[in-house]
């Protein structure tokens, strides 16, 4: 249903330079919070595994970067970033404090955000085929998701064959949980810019008035610093 | 009296803990978090610190923030207005950033550890700058220079520093105001040179030796000098005081031309990449004449034979060479932190010192103040990892270090406890022999992943120092934390070219036996076996990352790159492929 969507989002090549820097990034930030899970794990397959992994998204983020700088090098700079949440990528592992999570948790949180990204991949290889540089990184990388998709799994079931699917369920919810609070924070932060501009060219500018004429006044150059107010710890001010 | 210093919210953010007038833990939270420059609540930090000490944050007598939020607040406020009508987005974006917990520190503080509201502390965050360079510096007398972007409304003050009859004061005396400020004017450069703003200013120092002042003047336009001997900026030139977009104006693109795309490698083969050099020569230049001209007059104001330089632009050890040249100061001293991480011990000094009048103690000379390193930790993820890891007493692991940086190998070093500030100062290293410039190339491309044209630095036992490098009357003091940046002699530039830059200088540390025995000990062994104990000393880290803390980060470090060896304390670990190698070569 979003492909047509898609299709659109994916047509500016300008954009579609923004979108894969943005990717880059995603990828470099998750390939750190990997390593982060090979240090703090007292497993070592998972260790040598998060390792591999955060190789993996080192090397993915190298080719996001290379195809954006490659594209913006034909020209293609200078889009601006609107809709990009119609063009998700691997949301990495977003604010996942890995340090405090246990491997089990993980793994099912990995494997959910793996199996995200592999089904997105599949659809921007389907809406570019009108460039084939940009589809084929996608269908390399949409390769190693599917592998870390299936690795997070087995690992998951070795750790804990019981429960794994309790595991994945609890990662699920708490995945729309995090989804929640980005639309959440969005639409936050969309009225608050309202409230924002509304308050900066309503009630501001007397004072801004105000200010300049002060503004005027000052000159540059050395001021004293007042020796009793910095000696005054007790003062926010 | 115990007093937690807190630095957050901005860049590096830190904590630090004062213990009857000594420090004794202070680390930065990106070392925990590793995120780098984490500016959030250095909660890690806090907790680290209080469990090194065994104190509860009810024993804590005092918390202290290095600033003061509010006047920061409404510097904030006061210039989206002056911008008026064109600062609507930069007034939402300060708005949305500061009305959060950046502003309501007091509260933030007091939920985080459970410690009552009057026992929050505010200094001025220059005052911490200050504190942390004096108040850490073996002078009883010095004059005082701190300089950086912004802190509440100051960028760059001036005042000094006196112990005497067993108490410490500092006063600053003037300052200069936000938006005049050479922290601002560097990193306005910074950002038009395609690098990350707060992190990539000492690439354009790098990039500065590549290139040749001819953009001066353009440069001298930007920065005029007052009557009263302080400096403003020609505002024309700026946009950081306006949006949150861009550093720079239209009409600065008039006069320097287009900026660099960060994703674009810097050719200097190419004219455009010349350009940026030449550029970034230029700002450099017109920064080390502002503060050679201030530093002079604070000199002949002061008359005092001491400078103590804080603030981010004290990193410049450029520009700090040039200071102790040239300004009549006969040291310049920097703290091995001169940044907002180093105003969280900065700041719990001040509180010590000043507030509470506190005798003075013997200043700690000393970077080490973070987590200690566990070789045995190194052995077990050897032994669960099949990585060869052997234990070994001081004397056979400097012996077999030698042997590897003889053999060209690039040695990871970790030992003792982590340092604080952006430097590694020989406990947190990657190591390798000075006088390969191929090696030098190895550790940009395979260990690093950095650009071709940043130098690396070379450490030094402090006796052979003047022997390798034109160390003026104070050079080896302005090297003991990496400060300076001081020619290498003609007649040694061969055997160290992986450490020389293009210019013929070097960022050089000189290292006392007192401060770090086992790595003095190493470079002594070093020279013995090859005739010059220099080493190249570079941050334990990659690209993007901090310098590794514990054990397991510098083992996962070591894995993800080229690095042939890994030291921690007393324990060695090589590649697999280099053991194979080793073993095959004892049996033939």
């Amino acid at each position: 249903m979003m492909s047509p969507l898609r299709r659109l989002v994916w047509s500016d090549v300008g954009r579609r330079a923004r979108i894969l820097l943005r990717f880059a990034e995603v990828e470099a930030d998750g390939g750190r919070d990997l390593v982060r899970a090979s240090e703090a794990t007292e497993d070592p397959i998972l260790r040598g595994l998060f390792l591999r992994h955060a190789a993996d998204e080192a090397r993915h983020a190298k080719l996001f970067r290379r195809r954006a700088t490659d594209l913006m090098a034909d020209g293609a700079a200078g889009a601006e970033a609107a809709s990009e949440w119609l063009a998700q990528g691997e949301r990495g592992l977003d604010d996942l404090r890995v340090e405090q999570e246990s491997d089990r948790d993980l793994l099912a949180f990995l494997h959910l955000s793996e199996s995200a990204a592999a089904r997105d991949f599949q659809t921007y290889v389907k809406v570019l085929e009108r460039d084939p540089g940009t589809r084929e990184i996608f269908e390399i990388i949409g390769r190693d998701e599917t592998h870390h998709m299936a690795y997070t799994l087995k690992q998951l079931q070795r750790l804990d064959p019981k429960r794994h699917r309790w595991a994945i369920f609890k990662a699920r919810a708490r995945r729309l949980w995090k989804a929640y609070l980005r639309v959440a924070g969005a639409i936050g932060a969309f009225f608050g810019a309202i409230v924002l501009s509304v308050e900066y060219f309503i009630v501001l500018p007397p004072f801004a008035i105000l200010d300049r004429r002060a503004l005027r006044r000052e000159t540059p150059g050395w001021r004293p610093v007042d020796d009793a107010r910095a000696r005054n710890l007790s003062r926010q001010y | 009296m115990n007093i937690l210093g807190i630095s957050a919210h901005y860049h590096d953010a830190a904590a630090a803990l004062v213990i009857d007038g000594h420090p004794v833990a202070s680390a930065q939270e990106e070392r925990f978090s590793r995120r780098k420059n984490d500016a959030g609540f250095p909660l890690s930090a806090i907790e680290w610190c209080l469990d090194y000490a065994r104190l509860e944050p009810d024993d804590l007598d005092a918390v202290v923030f290095y600033e003061r939020p509010l006047l920061k607040f409404e510097r904030i406020l006061t210039t989206a207005l002056r911008a008026f009508p064109a600062g609507r987005a930069a007034f939402a974006h300060g708005m949305k950033n500061a009305l959060g917990e950046k502003t309501w520190v007091r509260g933030n503080i007091c939920a985080h550890l459970g410690v009552p509201g009057r026992k929050v502390l505010f200094t001025g965050h220059h005052h911490s700058h200050a504190a942390a360079a004096f108040l850490t510096a073996p002078s009883d007398a010095a004059a005082i220079l701190t300089a950086d972007g912004v802190g509440e409304w100051a960028t760059l003050s001036l005042g000094r520093g006196e112990r005497r009859s067993g108490r410490a004061d500092i006063t600053l005396q003037r300052e200069v105001r936000f938006p005049h400020s050479l922290g601002m004017l560097y990193s306005t450069f910074t950002d038009f040179l395609g690098f990350q703003v707060n992190e990539g200013e000492y690439k354009v120092m790098g990039l500065a030796a590549y290139g040749r002042p001819r953009f001066a003047e353009e440069v001298r336009r930007l920065v005029s000098r007052t009557g009263d001997g302080a400096f403003s900026l020609n505002l024309d030139y700026f946009d950081y005081h306006r949006t949150v977009a861009r550093s720079y104006s239209r009409k600065f693109l008039d006069l320097f031309g287009p900026p660099r795309s960060p994703f674009e490698p810097i050719d200097l083969a190419t004219e455009a990449g010349q350009r940026f050099a030449d550029v970034a020569a230029s700002v450099q230049l017109v920064l080390e004449e502002v503060l050679l001209d201030l530093a002079v007059a604070l000199r002949r104001e002061t008359g005092l034979p001491d400078l103590c330089l804080g603030g981010g632009v004290a990193l410049n050890g450029v520009a700090n060479a040039r200071l102790l040249a040239e300004s009549g100061f006969e040291r310049i001293l920097v703290p091995p932190a001169p940044g907002d991480a180093g105003c969280a011990l900065g700041a719990a000094l001040y509180a010590d010192r000043i507030h509470f009048g506190n005798p003075d103690r013997e200043p700690a000379d000393h970077p080490f103040w973070g987590p200690d390193v566990d070789p045995a930790e190194l052995v077990r993820l050897g032994r669960e990892d099949n990585f060869p890891v052997e234990r070994l007493d001081d004397g056979p692991l400097i012996a077999r270090t030698v042997d590897d940086l003889m053999a060209g190998r690039i040695v990871g070093w970790m030992d003792g406890a982590l340092e604080l500030g952006p430097r590694a100062l020989g406990h947190r290293s990657i190591l390798a022999a000075p006088h390969d410039s191929a090696l030098r190339d190895r550790i940009n491309r395979d260990i690093k992943f950095r650009e071709q044209f940043r130098p690396f630095a070379p450490i030094v036992p402090i006796e052979a120092a003047d022997e390798y490098f034109e160390l003026p009357p104070g050079g080896a003091r302005l090297a003991r934390y990496m400060s300076g940046v001081f020619k290498v002699k003609a007649k040694h530039r061969q055997a160290l070219s992986a450490v020389t830059h293009v210019d013929g200088t070097a960022r050089v540390q000189t290292l006392e036996r007192s401060i770090e025995p086992r790595l003095h000990a190493l470079l002594t062994a070093y020279g013995r076996a090859s005739g010059v104990p220099v080493l190249l000393n570079t941050s334990f880290n990659l690209a993007g990352e901090p310098i590794v803390n514990r054990v397991a980060e510098g083992y996962s470090t070591f894995r993800r790159c080229g690095m042939d060896v890994l030291v921690a304390g007393g324990a060695r670990m090589v590649k697999p492929a280099l053991a194979r190698a080793e073993r095959q070569e004892a049996y033939a």
